[in-house]
């Protein structure tokens, strides 16, 4: 199928200009321009935040963040990828730590050098509310921290934006690691049913099921009990 | 009434009594308290920041939220409550900042491009005491169960409450606010002449023994007028005059240690609740002794 | 509603009107599940597995004869990316007692499995051709099965994957899945992962395609992403050794015929490095990124079947490689995100595959080969599907019927990633359905393992996509979520017992020249090398003029 000229927009690719079919993604416009993702693309389909990119359209100022496998290109789009935010995650047993507002000051003292300047949130391709989730953290509201953190993907953008330095999304995997590990805990029913297979509850059934021969399971698969909701 | 109500970040860690005796104190006034769903530090840490619009755009952004409150009739006045006397100081000086300086308006506001809404600038930011203060003193007294008679308690005013003038919550040389509700609580003010020295604030962090020696005069002082005990309305106050007790304690053999409370705390042991609403097992310095010798709390 | 704006051109409003008019007598109906035989019936006729033209028999190695797909067969038969002379072996750049190619979920568990098993950190090393953690494990949205309430047992588990996989799934392998499988919940949680909940505080367990309770436990439909970052976040903590854009491009065998570590090489800066070890975890996952037979894929950038070479090169034997899963609801449209996924999870909570005239046409939940092959049907031999403005066809998945039936604010709720990432494109699945047809999913055979994750080959070990004889010749939803932690953590037990009591020999590469002399014998005269690494998706025009100058 071939395109007219209509069909193409003029982007710059750190800088220098490409004409690249209109409907693509930026992921799929860099290739088409001829670049070979070796950082900068991972799931290709929104879920991993490998591809973190910053864009400006021309006359504009706004610096905008997206997903390049998530973002459709525009005439006069300039952009650079971001493929590495440098952070250091900071190791921490979780077994010996608190879930409490201290864990995080100590962990993470910049979260106190907040501003509430919501640039974070403005940088999210996941619309999270990135500073709400680091002042809940500051505050110790645990629970809601790990809630309004849920959807990161890591990309990093947040933290190449924010004047104080903080990398909320290490802040928001330690929100939810504890809100699980302590204030939700572990849940009963799995833990019986550990028991239960430890203590060889099943081996039997289990045993002869896979000693059936083939017709034997047809017939025990095809008359099985549904019992799904 | 309902009230917009900003607790903020000390009255959610390690002064959790203070917002739970709030909350229940002003509900048995009739006055309930509604925190935002969404809120930020009121901006105090902000204030050796040389750059004065991102000092105010923590404030400001809380001060939208309330106005959001009132625009959705989740509350039914502009208007915002805080019990801490530096959240209280931090959003009233944003908002006086705001409302006189139109150039600075508009620099905040393009800060906060993203926000559905602009601030109006339209939020009363009010101390619960001047809450209960317009009231009138009446009607707390006459709520009042257990009047606390014959007890001596010295008011501690600190510095936040009061100054700058025009954004304390009451005359900055002479203030009875916190007089006036301790007599309408039965109990009898003891006027002491440390009560506006500063207590040290956030020196408490570095310089242990100093705020330490100056919270030892405050106390002494307040004991020497015959006071049983101190009430304050700044969780850092009451952090530095109880706490640094540990260190005052090892350098003077002499000083015992002195009951530090919360005006909220107060209020509510006055209206009669149940001690969960005071939550005195979590002071530094526990009143209740004092209070069962006076027969306020009862023995167990 | 006046303001509501369609997502979809002028000419599909007729078929979504009649869609949107017919969701109150569709409610609370469902299509009557097909019998064994009319399932034999629709796969032979529909679903691309089926289509012999498409496959060939494997030329060479151990399962020679073996039929799989062309593009499959074809970077099994291709020479190694390496000489086997011009590598030195003599200098060891890492000495290890545990590697582990792979940084999914299967890596990443194997690595903290090898550590608690008494192998210091600074010798394991776990290599990663992306980013940590950047792996399908990541991207998988509707959930992980175990067997744990009340009405639900392992051996209800055990019938459910073995009939899913018709018959063929390998016994030991089934069995360690579903008795492993509560434990692995509990390790997550142990972990600190964020499972779904009722307000109960039981887990939210919902239905899957060919499952006969509800055992799916769920993140949202974030599931892979918070296993993932959960498990990276603790592989970091435990300060285990991992290098990233490194690519393991063969394997090292010893004198003593025993696998003993791999040739590493550095995509960025170019060089190689031998990195020797005692146990070797092949963690690769699987081939989405060949796009067999031409279809779009939900997999990830590096799935281009890297660990069946390299395993296939030593002599380890394969299984179920002529299975291929096809995910029924790919979307098909807008064009910019065709193939990605559209989790299993929404016919869970009661989205509804319909027709362009809005008419049920399967049941919901059949397993997923017998879903796809009907989705396929329908558009291809009864012409009922929707044709997208790039020449696709597809059928309607009526996502707004969740909220008729589980209330409003389900969607956004346990649906975050589906309504984000169709909303980025103007679609509000709350109120529009989605337009879904079969994508590549997962490659369900592999290399063959037993139940502790070893390959018939001293000293190589296998765990998750990888392998082949979990899923039989298909897998259920939930099950590979469960298999990576299953078998990761297996073989990092496997891995670490192995390491304590083995000496290696001296390294070669001589399975790589006896590999050249197979495809001389069999006539194989290909320029093809692999393993391929990424795939190529740069323009022809780029392409055909590129110079090797620098």
């Amino acid at each position: 199928m071939s395109k007219n000229n209509n069909d193409f927009v003029t982007i710059y690719v750190m800088g220098k200009k490409q004409k690249v079919p209109a409907d693509l993604t930026i992921m799929k416009a860099m290739e088409y321009a001829g670049h070979q993702f070796i950082r900068g693309s991972g799931c290709r389909g929104g879920f991993c935040g490998a591809c973190a990119t910053v864009y400006r359209m021309r006359g504009s100022y706004k610096l905008q963040g997206a997903l390049a496998c998530q973002k459709q290109v525009e005439e006069g789009m300039i952009i650079a990828q971001i493929p590495f935010s440098p952070s250091e995650k900071i190791t921490y047993k979780l077994n010996e730590i608190k879930a409490n507002a201290n864990t995080f000051l100590e962990y993470f003292p910049e979260i106190a050098r907040c501003l509430s300047c919501n640039t974070c949130t403005k940088a999210c391709p996941q619309d999270i509310m990135v500073m709400d989730y680091v002042q809940a953290a500051l505050r110790g509201d645990i629970k809601l921290a790990a809630k309004l953190s849920f959807d990161c993907l890591g990309c990093g953008l947040c933290a190449m934006r924010c004047p104080a330095e903080i990398v909320p999304y290490n802040i928001g995997q330690l929100a939810r690691r504890l809100e699980s590990k302590y204030i939700e805990g572990p849940t009963e029913q799995v833990l019986s049913r550990c028991e239960e297979i430890k203590e060889g509850k099943y081996d039997k059934e289990i045993e002869s099921l896979k000693n059936a021969d083939k017709e034997t399971l047809i017939k025990l698969y095809n008359s099985r009990e549904m019992k799904n909701e | 009434m309902r009230l917009a109500y900003y607790p903020g970040c000390t009255l959610k860690t390690t002064a959790k009594s203070f917002d739970i005796s709030t909350l229940e104190s002003s509900k048995t006034l009739g006055i309930d308290l509604i925190e935002p769903e969404r809120w930020n530090c009121c901006g105090t840490v902000h204030a050796l920041s040389k750059d004065d619009v991102m000092h105010h755009l923590a404030p400001i952004r809380n001060l939208l939220r309330i106005e959001e409150m009132k625009k959705t009739g989740i509350v039914e006045e502009s208007k915002v409550i805080t019990v801490c006397a530096m959240c209280y100081n931090t959003l009233k000086r944003a908002n006086l900042v705001f409302n006189s300086d139109s150039d600075k308006v508009k620099k905040i506001n393009e800060n906060m491009e993203n926000e559905s809404s602009v601030y109006n600038g339209s939020v009363q930011v009010e101390h619960l005491l001047e809450t209960i203060k317009h009231q009138g003193w009446d009607n707390l007294r006459n709520k009042v169960k257990i009047p606390l008679k014959d007890l001596k308690v010295a008011p501690y005013y600190g510095c936040l409450l009061l100054r700058p003038r025009g954004l304390g919550i009451d005359n900055a040389d002479k203030p009875s606010i916190m007089e006036d509700m301790i007599r309408a609580l039965g109990a009898e003010p003891i006027d002491f002449a440390y009560k506006q020295k500063c207590c040290g604030s956030y020196h408490t962090v570095f310089m242990k023994e100093r705020v330490a020696d100056l919270s030892y005069k405050i106390l002494n002082q307040a004991k020497i007028a015959g006071a049983e005990i101190i009430v304050t309305a700044c969780p850092l106050c009451e952090f530095n005059l109880s706490h640094r007790q540990t260190e005052i304690i090892k350098n003077r053999s002499e000083f015992k240690e002195f009951p530090v409370i919360y005006f909220t705390q107060l209020i509510a042991l006055a209206l009669g609740l149940k001690e969960d609403s005071m939550v005195f097992g979590e002071n530094k310095t526990d009143p209740r002794p004092l209070f069962k010798y006076k027969g306020f709390l009862k023995e167990i | 509603m006046s303001d509501f704006k369609s997502g979809y051109p002028e000419y599909m409003q007729e078929s979504l009107k009649k869609v949107s008019e017919t969701r109150s007598s569709r409610f609370g109906k469902e299509f009557t599940p097909m019998t064994a035989e009319q399932r034999i019936q629709i796969l032979e006729k529909f679903h691309p597995d089926w289509k012999p033209q498409m496959k060939r028999g494997l030329k060479i190695g151990p399962s020679k004869g073996m039929l799989i797909p062309h593009e499959v067969a074809d970077i099994i038969e291709s020479h190694s990316m390496i000489k086997h002379d011009e590598i030195d072996l003599t200098k060891i750049d890492y000495d290890l007692d545990v590697l582990i190619i792979g940084g999914g979920g299967a890596g990443l568990s194997a690595g903290i499995l090898a550590k608690e098993s008494g192998i210091p950190a600074d010798k394991i090393l776990l290599v990663q051709k992306l980013r940590l953690g950047d792996a399908n494990s990541k991207m998988a949205q509707g959930g992980i099965q175990a067997a744990d309430t009340s009405i639900d047992n392992p051996a209800i588990h055990y019938l459910d994957v073995i009939g899913g996989g018709h018959y063929a799934n390998k016994p030991d392998l089934v069995e360690a899945l579903v008795k492993d499988a509560p434990d692995v919940i509990k390790w997550h949680e142990s972990l600190g992962v964020m499972y779904d909940k009722n307000p109960d505080g039981t887990m939210l367990e919902i239905a899957g395609g060919g499952t006969s309770r509800n055992r799916m436990h769920s993140c949202k439909d974030y599931t892979g992403l918070e296993l993932t970052r959960v498990v990276l976040d603790e592989f970091i903590n435990k300060e285990i050794g991992y290098t990233e854009f490194t690519s393991a491009v063969e394997l090292l065998m010893d004198d003593k015929e025993q696998v003993a570590g791999a040739v590493l090489y550095d995509l960025e800066t170019k060089e190689y490095h031998i990195a020797r070890s005692k146990s070797t975890i092949l963690a690769t996952g699987g081939f989405g990124r060949l796009h067999i037979q031409g279809f779009a894929t939900t997999n990830h950038y590096g799935a281009t079947g890297d660990g069946i070479v390299m395993a296939y090169r030593t002599g380890a034997i394969l299984r179920d490689l002529d299975s291929t899963q096809y995910h029924p609801t790919g979307a098909a449209f807008p064009e910019q995100i065709v193939g990605q996924l559209a989790t299993e999870k929404l016919r869970g909570r009661g989205a509804q595959p319909v027709n362009k005239y809005g008419e049920l046409f399967v049941y919901h939940l059949e397993p997923r080969d017998i879903e796809s092959s009907s989705y396929i049907r329908e558009c291809y031999e009864r012409d009922n599907g929707i044709v997208t403005p790039t020449g696709m066809k597809a059928v309607w998945l009526d996502t707004p019927m969740i909220e008729k039936v589980n209330g409003s604010g389900t969607i956004e709720r346990e649906f975050a990633a589906m309504f984000r990432n169709f909303n980025r494109w103007g679609i509000d699945i709350r109120k529009e359905p989605m337009l879904v047809f079969p994508t590549l999913h997962y490659q369900n055979g592999g290399v063959e393992i037993n139940a502790n994750t070893e390959t018939n080959i001293a000293g190589l070990l296998c765990a998750g996509e990888v392998c082949g004889g979990v899923h039989g010749k298909n897998r259920l939803m939930g099950n590979s979520q469960l298999e990576i932690y299953v078998f990761g953590r297996r073989a990092g037990r496997a891995a670490a017992k192995r390491a304590s009591k083995t000496n290696l020999g001296e390294l070669n590469l001589n399975h790589v020249k006896r590999y050249d002399k197979w495809l001389e014998e069999a006539g194989i005269i290909t320029e093809r090398k692999s393993p391929i690494i990424l795939p190529e998706y740069r323009g022809e025009k780029t392409l055909s003029h590129q110079l090797k100058i620098m």
